[in-house]
């Protein structure tokens, strides 16, 4: 009997027969996930844990065979975050209980295979939110899932990205004995987690945005906040299409409004002549497209705050003929009017499905990092270099932005929402798989600072030498620290075992 | 390894490429709760919500593996049938997706794909075999088709010897099981009370292939199709009505070029009757019940049906909503082949619908579906619920 056979058996006995398999049409149905561009990997079980306790065992038989594990939310990533070749494929949405909801504290305490959606929907019915409502796949991404890949979304521009809202998390280690440990203020054993900081280091931090490496989250503690209930979107397009006052917009809009826009949302002009195309009803009379259209969501407690914050807005967007509104009817008919808009789950959750399948055969790279609004504009030109560049490296026909969209993030930064296509068909896979890394390495070298890392992206930092010889023995020590066997999520940042110098994986490319 | 493009081996897949390729795999088909959306969505596959819920158990899986079968890295087996046909085709992953894809029809093509293969399950097989037979799915013998006329105490037209421009195509849960022969019945009575001219097949109804179109048995289902093209042909119908959901969306979709060939209208029977109703400017008395809807798959998400019933039944009773209605109803847990294969799975998803219907306080639970009213019927008898289940026909002939 092979290791694999043995150890099925005694994850069998934890799990029962009903929520494991090693089915080959089971394998094939977990081989990927939104990231056609990689191939599809089969795993050499699944199996669908119900609790923290369940998952320490498993963690356990793994050890005990050194079998490899890689934990997987909504399965709704784009970057190889979620899959693995052989191993353990741990899908944790059976977890996905809300454990209780303090709204007089504001914090909640939740299992993290709940999805977006789930724990928005009852905040909602008791006039409460997470402020960031998850990423754009928050119908089926869960917690977990946007915690490992510090996600920003809808609601990101005031209430930052999902792991800034996090007060702690309950961890399965991966070690041989399973360790379940809790960070935060539930590190106090004697209290509740509703704070982060105060009682040890910030050990939290370590498993934020970790890509699933550093363990498996099954419980997560998060602020909420009271749900302003008056919500008003408002459009401007710029009167030219000009990156330096894109960035000089934003700095101001942050600079003196800030706590009334829940999000700012840029659609660079390329974008919205694209949405323009693609309009299902087209009107009669072209609007004229002149510059990015900036989608702002404006949130208050009162009327007469909302007021002052539009006639801010205003003041800022309007002035010196910078802008003028904007409504994407003038696009498409078939859009509602700002006047009529109100705030539904299915904005920001179906806001980004039509770009990823604008051409389905085609595979998504993305190259989505975050960027300090005074770079936009030269590292816009730096990409746009890049792919003349090496447009021959490219797949055939395919399509590079920049950025499909610009999200304002808290403080003086913003995520550029990138990519490029390419057609989804083995022959090209190879040729966007290296151009892709090729991408990222030159984003990281710029200074561009990723927020999902997943396989592709993690696994470019390293080739771009990100890392000092320094941190890299921290990190990786910090690893063995709670993985001494590197059994979780090995092809994440090329730490496939301790002994491994990754400095060979390094990568010098002609700038 | 081969690209992913349709595999020529798989010629039911093969037409729907479109929709293969469109999946973007964002697993929206799963469970997408939504309470901002109108009318409120609590989930969205039944089916993952009562199984283990690994992914083939839900749309997004499914997709996946047929891709692998297109690649040649997978081959249909058994063990794939079994979960491929816990699916009850109510399209509520179609609904939830951002894209127009006919994620049923996908499936059932991949079940004709088994059924080709000699995947298929042998309650299916028999089920259909009993259809091409016997021509109902029931292993009945046809002539009990028109045991129900014997219960009126007026004639109708039989539309083997008679043309008439109105045809009531009955279907086989109503007409052969005994408990729900009030469908036909109370239609009957209704159209007869509302002076419709029409004609019923009787004994000699062949069954729409409803359960063989389901279950991928694409040889069956036009041996059907082919004895009712006929039919049709020499009743002379103009419009066609049915009290079965499951009728309804066969014949208007899956018998849509026949139709459109024969100038035959199909029609849900409310939809007439609604409609002879307003014309004749009838009144309805108030029953003074508090009633739920239950919308059928078929007549819902399929066809698009949600306002008609809604409309008599505010009018006669006090309609009180479940949470999931319209688009976003929960399936009965019976289509599909589901119930015949699955039957602790259907009634599982059955006891959900119910336990969703008492909490409105409704006394009646209300449904156009022979084959709704009976799942659910088996899930009040189980649940030992004071709702009762009632179809609509007969909410009306009591109105009248």
């Amino acid at each position: 009997m092979s290791k694999i056979e043995k150890a099925f058996n005694e994850i069998e006995k934890i799990v029962s027969s009903e929520y494991i398999t090693d089915k080959d049409f089971m394998k094939a149905a977990y081989s990927r996930n939104v990231d056609p561009a990689f191939p599809d990997r089969w795993a050499d079980m699944i199996v669908r844990p119900k609790n923290t306790e369940e998952i320490s065992e498993i963690v356990k038989i793994a050890n005990k065979f050194k079998i490899d594990m890689v934990p997987r939310g909504g399965g709704a990533d784009l970057v190889g975050g979620s899959v693995t070749e052989g191993g353990i494929l741990l899908d944790l949405t059976r977890l996905n209980k809300i454990i209780e909801i303090h709204e007089r504290d504001f914090y909640c305490e939740v299992q993290c295979g709940i999805t977006w959606g789930k724990l928005l929907s009852e905040l909602f019915k008791r006039d409460l939110t997470t402020g960031i409502v998850g990423p754009g796949s928050g119908y089926s991404a869960t917690i977990g899932g946007g915690l490992s890949n510090s996600t920003a979304g809808f609601g990101s521009t005031k209430y930052g990205l999902i792991t800034d809202n996090c007060l702690g998390v309950e961890v399965v280690l991966p070690n041989p004995q399973g360790s379940i440990i809790k960070t935060g203020a539930a590190a106090n054993k004697y209290a509740n987690p509703f704070c982060r900081y105060g009682v040890s280091p910030d050990f939290t931090g370590l498993f934020m945005g970790d890509v699933g490496t550093m363990g498996i989250k099954t419980k997560a503690f998060l602020r909420i906040y009271p749900n302003p209930p008056i919500k008003v979107l408002r459009n401007y397009i710029l009167n030219k299409n000009d990156f330096d006052l894109v960035a000089d917009l934003m700095f101001r809009v942050q600079n003196e409004v800030r706590d009334g826009i829940q999000d700012l949302y840029i659609n660079p002009l390329v974008v919205v002549r694209l949405l323009a195309s693609i309009a299902e009803k087209k009107p009669k009379k072209r609007a004229k497209l002149t510059g990015p259209v900036f989608m702002f969501i404006l949130e208050a407690f009162d009327e007469r705050i909302m007021e002052v914050y539009k006639e801010k807005i205003d003041n800022i967007m309007l002035k010196n003929d910078r802008a003028r509104l904007f409504e994407w009817m003038d696009i498409d008919e078939n859009e509602v009017s700002s006047e009529e808009w109100t705030f539904k789950l299915k904005f920001p959750y179906s806001y980004f499905n039509k770009f990823v399948a604008l051409a389905p055969p085609k595979i998504s790279c993305t190259t989505c990092h975050k960027l300090p609004i005074s770079k936009i504009a030269e590292k816009r030109n730096f990409s746009s270099q890049f792919d003349v560049k090496h447009k021959d490296e490219f797949p055939d026909q395919s399509f590079s932005l920049f950025a499909r969209s610009i999200h304002l993030l808290p403080n003086g930064h913003c995520v550029v929402a990138g990519g490029f296509n390419a057609e989804n068909v083995d022959s090209q896979r190879d040729i966007a798989m290296n151009i892709w890394h090729k991408k990222v390495r030159a984003q990281v070298r710029y200074g561009g600072v990723h927020y999902w890392l997943g396989e592709a992206i993690s696994q470019s930092l390293v080739e771009a030498d990100a890392y000092t010889p320094e941190f890299i023995a921290f990190f990786k020590d910090m690893k063995k620290t709670v993985d001494p066997n590197f059994l979780l999520s090995p092809n994440k940042f090329h730490l496939y075992n301790f002994q491994d110098n990754i400095t060979k994986y390094i990568v010098k490319d002609a700038e | 390894m081969t690209e992913i493009n349709p595999n020529e081996k798989y010629e039911h897949l093969a037409k729907l490429e479109d929709i293969v390729i469109t999946c973007i795999s964002c697993g929206d088909c799963r469970e997408a709760i939504d309470y901002t959306a109108e009318p409120k969505k609590e989930g969205v596959c039944v089916v993952w919500e009562q199984t283990p819920g690994f992914e083939p158990f839900f749309s997004r899986g499914k997709m996946q593996i047929i891709r692998s079968l297109w690649q040649d890295k997978l081959e249909l087996s058994m063990d794939m049938a079994k979960v491929i046909y816990q699916c009850t085709t109510c399209n509520a992953c179609a609904d939830a997706c951002s894209y127009d894809m006919d994620n049923s029809a996908l499936y059932e093509a991949l079940r004709a794909e088994l059924v080709d293969a000699n995947y298929a399950l042998e309650g299916h097989v028999q089920m259909n075999k009993a259809m091409v037979e016997l021509l109902n799915p029931y292993n009945r013998d046809n002539v009990l088709k028109g045991e129900w006329l014997k219960e009126l105490n007026f004639e109708i037209k039989e539309a083997t010897k008679e043309k008439c421009e109105i045809l009531y195509y009955v279907g086989c849960t109503a007409a052969l099981t005994e408990e729900i022969r009030t469908v036909a019945i109370n239609t009957a009575k209704v159209l007869k009370e509302l002076s419709v001219d029409f004609s019923v097949l009787g004994e000699n109804e062949v069954c729409c292939g409803s359960v063989a179109m389901r279950t991928g048995d694409r040889n069956a289902f036009n041996s059907v199709a082919i004895k009712n093209y006929e039919l049709f042909k020499k009743s002379g119908a103009k419009t066609i009505i049915t009290s079965c959901a499951g009728c309804y969306r066969t014949l208007k979709v899956d018998y849509a070029e026949y139709m459109e060939e024969l100038g035959i209208e199909i029609l849900h029977s409310i939809e007439l009757i609604k409609n002879v109703i307003e014309e004749k400017n009838i009144e309805l008395k108030d029953l003074g019940f508090k009633t739920t809807y239950h919308d059928p798959c078929h007549t819902g998400r399929h066809i698009g049906l949600y306002e008609e019933p809604r409309e008599i039944l505010n009018n006669i009773t006090k309609l009180i909503e479940m949470k999931n209605i319209k688009n976003n109803a929960k399936c009965c847990g019976a289509g599909g082949g589901v119930k015949k294969e699955f039957p602790e799975l259907s009634m599982e998803i059955a006891k959900s619908r119910i336990r969703e219907a008492e909490a409105t306080g409704a006394d009646y639970l209300v449904s156009i579906c022979p084959f709704c009213f009976r799942n659910l019927s088996d899930a009040i008898k189980d649940l030992n619920s004071d709702l009762k289940m009632i179809d609509l026909l007969e909410l009306i002939n009591q109105a009248l």
